[in-house]
C-alpha cells in the first residue's frame, strides 16, 4: 500500500512537470501512444483507400479521362488517364499501407498499447521508453513511405510482395529505382518499430499483471495481442533479412536473388547462382504469419465486444485460446501455399497443402464459438457490436475460400487471379478493418472520455458492410473465370469484356464505401471534442479498464491497482441481479463456484509490479554494471 | 524509488536527444523531398470535375444534417423518457433484410455470372479432374457458408435485446466443441486426399511420349520454340541472348556474331574510357554555359538532361558505369568462350529449332511446356486449360498437360466465332504486364499442325548462313498471325 501511495504522489507531481512536447509528442504514456498509433493509422488508411479508389477508376472506365486525376497526379495521369507504371505503384503502396501501416501498426499498435496495461492492471508498459520509440520509428517509416510516392520515377511498383528480380533491377521498371529504395527503408524502420512494440507487449503480459490476474483470467483481447506479438517477434526479423539481401543485390552487386538475367538495353548480367524463389520463401515466412498478425487482434477485440454486448460469457474461452495457439503455431509452417506454382518440388507442395488445410480447423472452431456466443444471448446492437458481427460474417465468407486456395491442385487455376483478391480482402482486409472499427467504437470512451454518435455509427456500419460485400464478392467470379490480378486494364482481352459491368459496379460501390468512411471520420473527430461525456463503464463491461476514471490519468488508477477476482466473461450470472459482474468487484457472498475452471486458482501471491519496475531497464542496468 | 533516477534520465536526456534528432531529421527529410518530389503541376481549375466536387460538398452537408438530426432525436428521447425509435430492433430487422437480399444476390450471381465461369468446359485432360474437385469443394463450402451466415443473422434477430430476459449463462460444452472440431477435420481430410492425388498426378505423371515445347517469357511478350526435323530442342544459355538470337540458343553461327558484337562494344567503351576526361570537360562547359546564359530556365527539359550528365560526370558515376559495362561484357565473353569449348553443348540441335510467336497444339496429344524467363519472373497462365506455372530466371520450370478441345470446338461451345485461347502473363512483371499474352491454337489433327510448322522458319535457314530471327522487342500478341484458321 505504501508503495502505491508513493507512486500516486509521484505521478501527481510528474504530471505538472510535463511539457507539451513530452505529453503529446514524445509521450511515454501508453494511452497517448495508443492514440498516436490510431490517428496515424487512420490517416494512412485514408491514403490507402483513396489510392484504391484512384486505381478502381481506371479499372472501371479505362477509356474515360478524369481531369481530377491529372490535377492530383500530374505527369502520372496525363490527359486524365492513369499511367500503367503508376497504376502498379498505387496498387503496391495501397497494399503496403493497408497491410503494414493500417492493420499491423494501426490496429495492433493502437489496441495492444491501450488495452494491455489497462486490462491487466498495470500502470504502463514494461518499457514506456521503448514504447515511445516504437511509435516514432513507425512515424518515420510512414513519412518515408509517403515521400516515396512523390519521387520522380514513381513509388515501388512490384506489388506489395516486391518480388525480385523485378524489384531488384532498376532497369526492369521505373518504380524499382529510388521508389524501391525508399520502400525498403520504410519497411526496415517499420520492422524496428514492430519489434520494439512486440517485445514490450510480451514482457508486459508476462510480468505486469495485477494481483489475481492469472493468465487464464486474461481477456481474450490480451491473449490475441500476446500471440500476435510473439508471431511478429519471430517473423519480422526474417523479413528484415530478406530485405537486407535485397538491398545487397540492388546496391552492392551480390546475387542472392539473381541469376541468368538478360535485360533489354543492358545485356547479360553478371549475376549467377542466386534464386528469386529464395526471396519468396523468406518473404512468405513473414507473409503468412503477417496475415494472422493482422487478424488475431481483430478476433480478440471481437471476442470481447461480442461477449459484452451479448451479455453472455464467451463460449469456449479455453477453446478460443487453444485455437489461437494452434493458429499461431501452424502459421509458421504453411507459407508455401503462396508458392505452389513457383516450380518448387511438387512433394513440398503437398506437405504445405496438408498443413494449410489443418489450419482451417482452429479457424472453424473460432467461427462456431462466436455463433454459439450469440445463441441465446441478449444482444445490444451498438456500433461496436455490429462491426463485430460484420467481422464474423467476413471471417466466414473469406475463410471458406481459403480452403480452395490452400489446395495446391485448385490453386493452379486460382493463383494470382481475382479470386485471391476477393479472398484476402474479405478475410484479412474487411474482417480486420471491421475489428478495428469495433475496437474504436467500443474503446473510444476510454480513449477520449466521450461517446461517439451511435446513429452515425449504424449508418457507417450498414453502408460499409453492404458495399464491402458488393466490392469483393463479385471478384470471386472474375477470378474463377481466369481474370488475372494486377492488370492495369482488361479491355485488351476480348474475353474479359463481360466483366466490365462488374468492374463498374465494384468501383461505384467502392466510392460509396469511401463516402461512408467520411461519416466515420466526422463522427470520430467531432466526438473527440463535442461528443457526449462518457460514464465510467458505458457498456457495463467486466474488464479492468472500465475501473479507471473517465479522465485518463498517468498511471491509470488514482489509488491502488484493483485486484482481480474472477474471469472476464461473467455476464448474466443467474445469481446476480445485474447482468454483469466486473472482474474487480469482490465477491460479497458466494465464492467462485459458478465458474468451475476458476475454482482452484487462488489469487496469485506475486508482488504487484508497477510501472517503474521496468524489466528492461533493470536488465540493461545489470548488463552495464550500473548497480 | 531507485528507478526514479532512470526515469529522469529517460525524460530529460534521451528525450532531448530525440527532439534534437528529429529537429535535425525533419529538415533533412524536407530537403530530400524537395529534390525528389517533382514540383506540382500548375493548378488549373478546368482540371476539376465540378460535378464530383459538388457531390462531395452535398454529401458532407448531408452528414452534418444527419448528425444534428439524431442528436436532437436522442435529446427528445431523454427529455420525454420515451423511446421513439428502438434502434436495437431496427438493426435486427435491417440485419434480416440484408441477409435475405444478400442471399438473393448470391443466387443471382451464381446464375448470372456463373455461366461465364470456365468451370465445366475445361480444354485439357486434367482439367476435368480439376473441375470435379472444384465442385466438391464448392458444395461443401457453399453449404457451410449459407448455414453459418443464416445462423449469424438469425441469431442477431432472434436474440436482440429484451430487458425482461437474461442471456444464458453458458461457458462451454465439450461434446459440442469436439463435434465441430472433428467434423471439419473429416471433411478437410477428404478434400486434402483428393487434392493430394490430383496434384501429384498433374505434377508428376508425365507421359513418356510428350512433346516438349519451350515457352520463353520476357518483358513483355512470349516466344515458343519447337524442335525441328531432329525432334529435339537445342541447348540454351542466357549469355547467348542477342538481338538476332532472342532465346539464346547454342548455335555456333549466332554465337560467333555475338562475340564480334560484344568485342566491338568493349572496344568502343574503352575508347570512351580513354577520352572520359575530355568528355567531362565538355559537359561541364555545356552546363556552365546554360546556367550562365539563363538557358536552363528557358529549356528546363534540355537542361535536366545536361544536368544529369554533369552530375554523373563530376560524381564519377560516368566512369564507374563505363568500367562496370566493360567488366560485364568481358564476363559474358569469357563465359561464352567457356561454353564453346564444350562440344556436347554445341551439338547442332538448335539450328533447326523453330521460334514462333504463337502456340499451336494438337488435340489429345500430351505436351510438356518447358518455361524460361529472360529478365524477371513471369507466369504462364492458360485458364482454359487449368494450367499455370511461373517462369523464373535461372530456374527452369515445366507443366505437362494434354489439350482436349480444339479452338473450333471451343468457339462452338461458347457461341463466339472470335474466341481464341490465350496464354497470359500472371505474375506482375512491369508496366505492360497487362498486355503480355500469346495466342494458343488447338487443332484437330497432326497434319494441320505440321502444315503450320512448315510455315515457320528454322533458326538457321538451310541455305543461308544466319537468318535473322524476329527482334525480341516486339510484342508477340501484336505480331501474331493466324495460320491455323487460314488453313481451313
Ligand atoms: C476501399 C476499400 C478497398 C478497395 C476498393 C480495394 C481494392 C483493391 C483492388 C481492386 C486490388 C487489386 C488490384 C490489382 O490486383 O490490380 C487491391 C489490392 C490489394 N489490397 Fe485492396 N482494396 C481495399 C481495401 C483494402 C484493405 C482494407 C486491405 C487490407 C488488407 C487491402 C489490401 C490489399 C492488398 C494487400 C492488395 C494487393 C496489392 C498487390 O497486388 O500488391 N485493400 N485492392
Ligand atoms: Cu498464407
Ligand atoms: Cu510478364
Amino acid at each position: 500500500m505504501s508503495t502505491a501511495a508513493l507512486h500516486v504522489d509521484h505521478h501527481a507531481d510528474h504530471h505538472h512537470k510535463e511539457s507539451f512536447i513530452s505529453k503529446y509528442v514524445f509521450s511515454m504514456d501508453h494511452k497517448m501512444i495508443s492514440k498516436q498509433f490510431l490517428i496515424t493509422g487512420i490517416v494512412m488508411g485514408m491514403v490507402g483507400m483513396i489510392m484504391s479508389l484512384l486505381f478502381r477508376l481506371q479499372l472501371a472506365w479505362p477509356d474515360e479521362q478524369f481531369g481530377i486525376l491529372e490535377t492530383l497526379l500530374g505527369k502520372w495521369a496525363v490527359d486524365g488517364k492513369l499511367d500503367p507504371n503508376f497504376y502498379m505503384g498505387l496498387v503496391t503502396i495501397h497494399g503496403t499501407i493497408m497491410v503494414f501501416y493500417v492493420l499491423t501498426a494501426g490496429l495492433s499498435g493502437t489496441f495492444s498499447n491501450l488495452l494491455i496495461p489497462l486490462q491487466l492492471g498495470a500502470r504502463d508498459m514494461a518499457s514506456p521508453m521503448m514504447n515511445m520509440l516504437s511509435y516514432w520509428f513507425f512515424f518515420a517509416s510512414s513519412v518515408v513511405l509517403l515521400i516515396s510516392v512523390g519521387v520522380e520515377t514513381g513509388p515501388a511498383s512490384g506489388g506489395w510482395t516486391v518480388y525480385p528480380p523485378l524489384s531488384a533491377l532498376e532497369k526492369a521498371m521505373p518504380g524499382s529505382g529510388l521508389g524501391m529504395t525508399l520502400w525498403l527503408t520504410a519497411i526496415a524502420l517499420f520492422i524496428v518499430s514492430s519489434l520494439l512494440g512486440g517485445i514490450n507487449y510480451i514482457s508486459t503480459v508476462l510480468n505486469m499483471r495485477t494481483k489475481g490476474m492469472s493468465m487464464n483470467r486474461m481477456p481474450l483481447t490480451i491473449w490475441a495481442f500476446f500471440f500476435t506479438a510473439i508471431l511478429g517477434l519471430l517473423s519480422f526479423p526474417v523479413l528484415l533479412g530478406a530485405a537486407l539481401f535485397l538491398i545487397f543485390d540492388r546496391s552492392f552487386g551480390t546475387s542472392f536473388y539473381l541469376s541468368d538475367i538478360y535485360l533489354e538495353g543492358v545485356g547479360a548480367l553478371e549475376n549467377i547462382g542466386g534464386s528469386p524463389v529464395l526471396y519468396q520463401h523468406l518473404f512468405w515466412f513473414l507473409g503468412h504469419p503477417e496475415v494472422y498478425i493482422i487478424l488475431m487482434p481483430a478476433l480478440g477485440i471481437t471476442s470481447e465486444v461480442i461477449s459484452t454486448n451479448a451479455r453472455k460469457p464467451i463460449f469456449g474461452y479455453t477453446a478460443m485460446i487453444i485455437s489461437l495457439m494452434g493458429i499461431s503455431f501452424l502459421s509458421f509452417i504453411v507459407w508455401g501455399h503462396h508458392m505452389f506454382i513457383t516450380g518448387m518440388n511438387p512433394f513440398l507442395g503437398s506437405v504445405f497443402m496438408i498443413l494449410t488445410l489443418i489450419i482451417a480447423v482452429p479457424s472453424a472452431v473460432k467461427a462456431f464459438n462466436y455463433l454459439t456466443t450469440l445463441w441465446k444471448g441478449n444482444l445490444r446492437f451498438n456500433p461496436a457490436m455490429l462491426f463485430s458481427i460484420g467481422l464474423v460474417s467476413f471471417f466466414i465468407s473469406g475463410g471458406l475460400t481459403g480452403i480452395y486456395l490452400g489446395n495446391a491442385a485448385l490453386d493452379i487455376q486460382l493463383h494470382d487471379s481475382y479470386f485471391v483478391v476477393a479472398h484476402f480482402h474479405l478475410v484479412m482486409g474487411s474482417a480486420a478493418i471491421f475489428g478495428m472499427f469495433a475496437g474504436i467504437y467500443h474503446w473510444f470512451p476510454k480513449m477520449y472520455g466521450r461517446m461517439m454518435n451511435k446513429t452515425l455509427g449504424y449508418f457507417h456500419f450498414w453502408l460499409t458492410f453492404i458495399t464491402a460485400y458488393l466490392v469483393f464478392f463479385p471478384m470471386h467470379f472474375m477470378g474463377l473465370a481466369g481474370v488475372p490480378r494486377r492488370y492495369y486494364q482488361f479491355t485488351l482481352v476480348k474475353e474479359f469484356d463481360v466483366w466490365m459491368d462488374v468492374n463498374k459496379l465494384i468501383t461505384v460501390s467502392a466510392i460509396v464505401a469511401g463516402f461512408a468512411q467520411l461519416l466515420f471520420l466526422w463522427n470520430f473527430f467531432y466526438s473527440i471534442f463535442k461528443g457526449k461525456k462518457s460514464e465510467q463503464n458505458p457498456w457495463q463491461a467486466n474488464t479492468l479498464e472500465w475501473s479507471t476514471p473517465v479522465e485518463r490519468i498517468h498511471g491509470n488508477w488514482p489509488g491502488e491497482i484493483p485486484t482481480v477476482y474472477r474471469g472476464p466473461y461473467e455476464y448474466s450470472r443467474p445469481d446476480r441481479e445485474e447482468d454483469f459482474f466486473p472482474q474487480y468487484i469482490p465477491d460479497e457472498s458466494a465464492p467462485e463456484v459458478l465458474q468451475p475452471e476458476e475454482t482452484q486458482k487462488a489469487p496469485s501471491e506475486k508482488e504487484e509490479e508497477t510501472v517503474e519496475t521496468s524489466v528492461f531497464f533493470a536488465a540493461i542496468k545489470r548488463v552495464f554494471g550500473l548497480s | 524509488m531507485k528507478f526514479n533516477t532512470l526515469r529522469v534520465l529517460n525524460n530529460s536526456l534521451i528525450k532531448k536527444t530525440l527532439v534534437l534528432l528529429f529537429t535535425v531529421l525533419t529538415p533533412l527529410f524536407a530537403l530530400a523531398a524537395s529534390d525528389v518530389i517533382e514540383p506540382p503541376k500548375e493548378f488549373s481549375i478546368s482540371n476539376f470535375d465540378w460535378v464530383s466536387i459538388f457531390t462531395v460538398v452535398l454529401i458532407l452537408l448531408m452528414i452534418l444534417v444527419i448528425a444534428r438530426a439524431f442528436d436532437i432525436g436522442s435529446l427528445t428521447e431523454k427529455l420525454t423518457g420515451k423511446t421513439i425509435v428502438s434502434w436495437n430492433n431496427v438493426n435486427a430487422y435491417v440485419g434480416i433484410i440484408v441477409l435475405i437480399l444478400g442471399m438473393i444476390g448470391v443466387w443471382y450471381e451464381l446464375n448470372y455470372h456463373g455461366k461465364y465461369l470456365k468451370l465445366g468446359n475445361s480444354a485439357s485432360e486434367h482439367g476435368s479432374t480439376y473441375d470435379s474437385m472444384f465442385y466438391w469443394t464448392f458444395g461443401f463450402t457453399f453449404f457451410v457458408f449459407v448455414v453459418t451466415e443464416v445462423l449469424l443473422f438469425y441469431f442477431m434477430f432472434k436474440y436482440r435485446y429484451n430487458e425482461n430476459r437474461k442471456a444464458l449463462y453458458y461457458f462451454h460444452n465439450n461434446k459440442l466443441e469436439v463435434i465441430w472440431t472433428i467434423v471439419p477435420t473429416i471433411v478437410l481430410t477428404f478434400l486434402v486426399l483428393r487434392g493430394f492425388n490430383t496434384w501429384s498426378k498433374i505434377t508428376t505423371d508425365i507421359p513418356k511420349d510428350s512433346q516438349e515445347i519451350e515457352v520463353f517469357a520476357y518483358q513483355f511478350g512470349w516466344k515458343a520454340r519447337y524442335a525441328g526435323e531432329d525432334k529435339e530442342l537445342g541447348n540454351t544459355n542466357f549469355n547467348f541472348i542477342s538481338g538476332t538470337n532472342p532465346l539464346g540458343v547454342a548455335e555456333d553461327g549466332a554465337i560467333k556474331e555475338l562475340i564480334v558484337e560484344l568485342e566491338g562494344e568493349v572496344a568502343k567503351l574503352k575508347v570512351k574510357q580513354a577520352t572520359a576526361a575530355d568528355s567531362i570537360k565538355v559537359w561541364k562547359a555545356k552546363y556552365d554555359r546554360m546556367v550562365s546564359t539563363g538557358l536552363n530556365r528557358t529549356y528546363p527539359e534540355d537542361f535536366k538532361a545536361v544536368k544529369d550528365q554533369y552530375n554523373d560526370a563530376i560524381s564519377g558515376a560516368y566512369e564507374r558505369q563505363l568500367e562496370k559495362d566493360i567488366k560485364r561484357k568481358k564476363t559474358a565473353l569469357s563465359r561464352i568462350a567457356e561454353y564453346r569449348k564444350d562440344k556436347d553443348f554445341f551439338n547442332g540441335k538448335a539450328s533447326d529449332d523453330k521460334i514462333t510467336t504463337e502456340l499451336v497444339l494438337v488435340k489429345n496429344k500430351p505436351y510438356v511446356f518447358k518455361f524460361r524467363a529472360r529478365d524477371v519472373i513471369h507466369s504462364a497462365y492458360m485458364p482454359d486449360f487449368r494450367v499455370q506455372m511461373n517462369c523464373v530466371p535461372g530456374m527452369p520450370t515445366q507443366f505437362a498437360f494434354t489439350p482436349t478441345m480444339t479452338t473450333e470446338q471451343a468457339r462452338e461451345i461458347k457461341g463466339n466465332k472470335e474466341f481464341d485461347y490465350y496464354l497470359y502473363c500472371n505474375k506482375i512483371c512491369g508496366g505492360a504486364h497487362y498486355n503480355m499474352k500469346i495466342k494458343v491454337t488447338v487443332v484437330e489433327s497432326e497434319a494441320e499442325y505440321l502444315t503450320w510448322l512448315a510455315t515457320q522458319a528454322p533458326f538457321v535457314a538451310p541455305a543461308l548462313p544466319a537468318a535473322p530471327a524476329t527482334p525480341s522487342t516486339t510484342d508477340s500478341a501484336t505480331t501474331t498471325t493466324t495460320p491455323t484458321v487460314a488453313l481451313k
